[in-house]
């Protein structure tokens, strides 16, 4: 991942370069749209498996990303297996917080791959241009289309059906550009129905329907400027969750930003980019599909955030730098009200998040150094003041008594990564020291029920900072032919944020065996390895080759939850004229390492095999391409180590797309 | 911009509202903070007026300040004796009261004369309330008598229990505060008291000998509320504290509500001596499904 920032400096760097050679004119055109080609250069928002992919299954294919499954819809993308309050989770900058208290939202689940360019992904401390981070940050790219001399039309359309669960989708996207004005826009709707296991039973509570719409417009408004407003707005109805004891009814997203950029031609700024942005998202859980659960409850949540970026790129000889500004105000409120049995008696009615207000404000800096034509020093770091706020702070002294309700945190980060490439060869070696802020849940939650473990979790607003010492390193080898890449990382992390057992309370939960609060460890540490190699056997056919193996202990040894146990994926590619055929196998082995005290239990090993082939082809002059593939073919019944109370995953699968391109 | 405000405008009204905490804790329960007029009598040149929360006497606990007044020289008595008795008649005419303040005090900062009395019960067709009230000015002692409706307790968080201790003495529990409970560490007030055996024959009706009660001194409330409901399963809450008596009479411990809806107060009534004089010990054990099993000793809130 340090590969993309130096890209974005490089490109940065070289598209200035040749613009300065022609006239001025007409460079003004290209500086502006600089900055938005770096996103089309990225990877498209499609696996190599499958072009028809929803956001969740793109994040999978990258091998520092794992998830918590729940169900079918919403997976929790764990970044270098931590969970995802320890990483900065971003649409374009701007900052989501999920309105559930039981992590049913993830904020990548209030977009589609259609409204994505692409997906950044930052490991450790260099992900620390958003906000204070200890495992790294994903930052969603949105589409962006470029402004365009000439008047251009384009855009796409894909439909497809997935047999098990009956997936049907539509993903539409239009944009339209020209020398002043830019509009983007996309819509999606995707509705699936109960999937299948390897047994070939249903899995209830698995189905979803989700509606996602986005629009951009941009304007310029001189030479070297303009401004852009953007939303997205997000709705999911009736979305199961098999391995919860509630469904969801409904939740929306309304994402919206305005920006405005200025890129300027000469001196040490050469862009700057502010953004302001508004999101509100509501959601409401649903357990009336579960009537075997002895308490009816109401779950709902609402979550809303303000917020302000600013950007500022720098650039002088040989370091470019980038300075941001990033502000927020989050408001989080969760609600629960639990029916007696006698429905005529008094509703019991509590807070889950009580009304808590987070605002941030930071400044980050980056800086990309090159020493030399084959060695960069990156180097930066940021600081930011956390200030939370709980409205009802009565809620925390029933197990905090005289918890002050405000807290006020200082979050530094440092990170610095040396890159040499020497031949064939490349190698890095990096570090990074930062803080984070405990999150709503772990400060202020107040009895929110984890079904994975089955306790009631009481936040601690006093708790510590979690502070991260980490060390990477990675070696690669390229050549035309073959290329190897290997990734190591160590977190040293104090204070490591998790729930253990309290003597004092009773669950309020009927399923529920305890209560546990949040609490810190002295430390816990956590190793990832990955192994990333590719091959080209013959000029059609190509093979890639994926390892990856993490550890995470606590400060006795024991082991942390959710870590992945060895996991490989391998697949080949076959291109035979207008034809391509991929077929992968991927799997975990045993979870030998696996945590009791939070639920968990060993995990055996499986394999999924996996095929697909498409066709691409020309209606008039259309671009179409037409694709047919299954997964787990083998039709094996298995559930991983992440998936939220053993739930078995998705037995086989055949799904069917084709996308025409405008 | 204005495409960004409209658009804010549209989503921040929510699918659904969200629950207004005031109101929602204040759904069940009244709290009553001003003290109103419940009678006024008049005897010859003086008027006596008795306030109380509300403007009512409720079963159970009742702050009373009462105030006499020389309707000649429009002055308020201040340095009286003033003896406050209720009586309850029932159909059999016989008499009993409640926990009261025989000796009303005479509060200088506001001008009254303060007490209080525990209504064992409410005013119903078989039995009637009655206040004896005796005060005297320039050496001349007046005695009145005033009928008094009782209300039945609306506010289940000033419930109060009866009851015969183990040493064989007739105890008396009454909630004091909170009146309306958060959903938080409550202040627990009560007021704790027992009946005084008559120990001689009964003299001119009235005789405060043989309606005489007193405040329990020394004793510890040992406390743990539970929710009954069978589907929260005994549920209790953290850091709750026993009440202990404090310098002015009344119980004080503390009690954690963790969400709204109807608590047991589970008691048990320790002696200075660290005797258990009532009360039971309840099972700690998480029972979903199950009522959870009070306390031979409790009362029950809603709130």
């Amino acid at each position: 991942m340090k590969r993309s920032i130096t890209l974005i400096i490089l490109l940065f760097v070289g598209l200035y370069a040749t613009a300065q050679n022609t006239e001025t004119k007409k460079d003004s055109v290209v500086a502006l749209d600089e900055v938005q080609l770096i996103t089309i250069i990225k990877k498209k928002i499609e696996t190599d498996m499958k072009m028809a992919v929803s956001v969740d299954e793109f994040l999978a294919s990258s091998d520092q990303i794992s998830f918590i499954k729940r169900g079918a819809y919403a997976w929790e993308p764990l970044l270098n297996n931590m969970s995802s309050e320890r990483s900065s989770i971003t649409i374009d900058g701007m900052h989501v917080f999920g309105a559930c208290t039981d992590k049913m939202d993830p904020i990548t689940s209030y977009v589609e791959s259609n409204n994505l360019a692409s997906i950044d992904i930052k490991s450790g401390q260099e992900g620390n241009m958003h906000g204070a981070t200890v495992a790294g940050s994903i930052d969603l790219k949105r589409k962006s289309t470029p402004f365009n001399l000439s008047k251009t039309w384009s855009g796409a359309y894909q439909t497809g059906f997935e047999l098990n669960n009956k997936q049907f989708f539509n993903l539409a996207n239009a944009s339209y550009s020209s020398n002043k004005f830019v509009a983007d826009g996309s819509l999606a709707y995707r509705k699936a129905e109960n999937y299948s296991d390897g047994n070939n039973d249903e899995v209830n509570h698995s189905q979803f329907t989700k509606f996602n719409a986005s629009l951009g417009l941009a304007y310029k408004t001189s030479e070297l400027s303009s401004v852009k407003v953007e939303a997205i707005y997000d709705q999911a109805n009736d979305v199961g969750y098999p391995a919860l004891p509630m469904d969801l009814w409904l939740s929306r997203a309304l994402i919206t930003s305005a920006t405005y950029k200025h890129v300027f031609e000469e001196g040490l700024f050469r862009a700057l980019d502010t953004k302001i942005y508004f999101n509100a998202i509501e959601h409401y859980m649903d357990d009336t599909t579960r009537p075997e659960n002895l308490v009816h409850m109401d779950m709902p949540g609402w979550s809303t955030t303000y917020g302000l970026l600013s950007k500022a790129n720098l650039k002088s000889n040989k370091i470019s730098s980038e300075i941001q500004l990033n502000a927020y105000n989050n408001l989080s409120t969760a609600e629960m009200r639990m029916y007696p049995q006698d429905r005529s008696e008094r509703t019991m009615f509590a807070y889950s998040w009580p009304g808590v207000t987070t605002t941030f404000a930071g400044l980050s800096i980056n800086n990309a150094w090159e020493i030399s034509d084959k060695s960069l020093l990156n180097f930066g770091g940021s600081l930011g003041i956390n200030y939370n706020h709980s409205k009802y702070v009565e809620f925390n002294w029933i197990f905090h008594p005289g918890t002050p309700q405000e807290k006020t945190r200082l979050l530094p980060s440092l990170h610095a990564g040396y890159q040499l490439d020497i031949n064939k060869f490349n190698f890095s070696v990096g570090g990074g020291y930062g803080h984070r802020a405990p999150s709503v849940s772990e400060g202020y939650g107040y009895y929110i029920y984890n079904s994975f473990d089955r306790y009631d979790y009481i936040g601690n607003p006093d708790l510590d900072n979690e502070i991260s010492y980490e060390a990477n390193a990675s070696a690669g080898f390229s050549n035309d032919k073959l290329s190897i890449q290997a990734h190591v990382n160590y977190f040293y992390i104090e204070n490591y944020i998790i729930g253990r057992i309290l003597s004092l309370g009773s669950p309020m939960n009927y399923q529920s065996i305890g209560v546990k609060g949040y609490t810190s460890l002295d430390y816990s540490t956590l190793f990832n390895f990955s192994l990333n190699t590719s091959y080209t056997i013959l000029d059609d056919l190509h093979w890639k080759g994926v390892l990856t193996y993490a550890r995470g202990k606590d400060e006795n040894e024991n082991n942390l939850p959710f870590i992945r146990p060895l996991s490989y994926q391998t697949s080949l590619h076959y291109k035979y004229n207008k034809f391509n055929f991929q077929t992968s196998v991927n799997g975990d082995l045993e979870q030998i390492h696996y945590s009791p005290e939070y639920g968990e239990d060993e995990t055996p090993s499986y394999t999924i095999w996996n095929l697909s082939a498409d066709y691409t082809f020309r209606i008039k002059d259309y671009r179409t391409v037409a694709q047919v593939g299954a997964e787990n073919i083998l039709n094996e019944y298995y559930s991983t180590y992440a998936d939220w109370g053993n739930i078995p995953r998705m037995g086989r699968n055949i799904f069917t797309s084709i996308k025409f391109n405008f | 911009m204005l495409f960004v405000a409209t658009l804010c405008v549209v989503v921040t009204s929510c699918t659904l509202d969200k629950t207004d905490y005031e109101s929602e804790i204040s759904t069940v329960v009244t709290e009553y903070i001003e003290f109103d007029e419940v009678v006024s009598i008049i005897e010859g040149n003086y008027q006596i007026r008795i306030n109380a929360l509300n403007g009512t006497f409720y079963k159970g606990y009742n702050a009373i300040q009462l105030t006499i007044t020389n309707t000649q020289t429009n002055e308020s008595l201040n340095s009286s004796e003033v003896t406050f008795l209720p009586i309850m008649t029932n159909y059999n005419g016989n008499h009993t009261s409640g926990p009261h303040q025989y000796n009303l005090e005479y509060n200088i900062d506001d001008d009254y004369y303060a007490g209080y009395t525990v209504f064992t019960s409410e005013t119903n067709d078989s039995q009637y309330w009655e206040l004896y009230i005796s005060f005297s000015d320039n050496g001349e002692t007046y005695s009145v008598t005033q009928s008094i409706n009782v209300e039945a307790q609306t506010n289940m968080n000033l419930n109060m229990t009866a009851f015969t201790g183990s040493d064989g003495e007739h105890y008396f529990i009454a909630l004091v505060a909170p009146q309306k409970p958060k959903i938080a560490e409550n202040e627990l007030v009560a007021g704790i008291y027992k009946y005084n055996q008559p120990t001689g024959e009964a003299g001119i009706f009235p005789d405060p000998s043989q309606f005489s009660y007193s405040e329990v001194e020394d004793y510890t409330l040992l406390l743990d509320p539970r929710m009954p409901e069978p589907s929260m399963g005994n549920h209790s809450s953290p850091n709750n504290e026993d009440l202990t008596q404090q310098d002015d009479g009344l119980y004080y411990g503390v009690v954690n509500y963790t969400m709204t809806g109807n608590w047991t107060l589970n008691f048990r009534l320790q002696n200075s001596y660290g005797e258990i004089i009532k009360g039971t010990e309840v099972s700690t054990e998480f029972t979903p499904g199950i009522e959870g099993a009070r306390s031979e000793l409790h009362i029950d809130i809603l709130f």
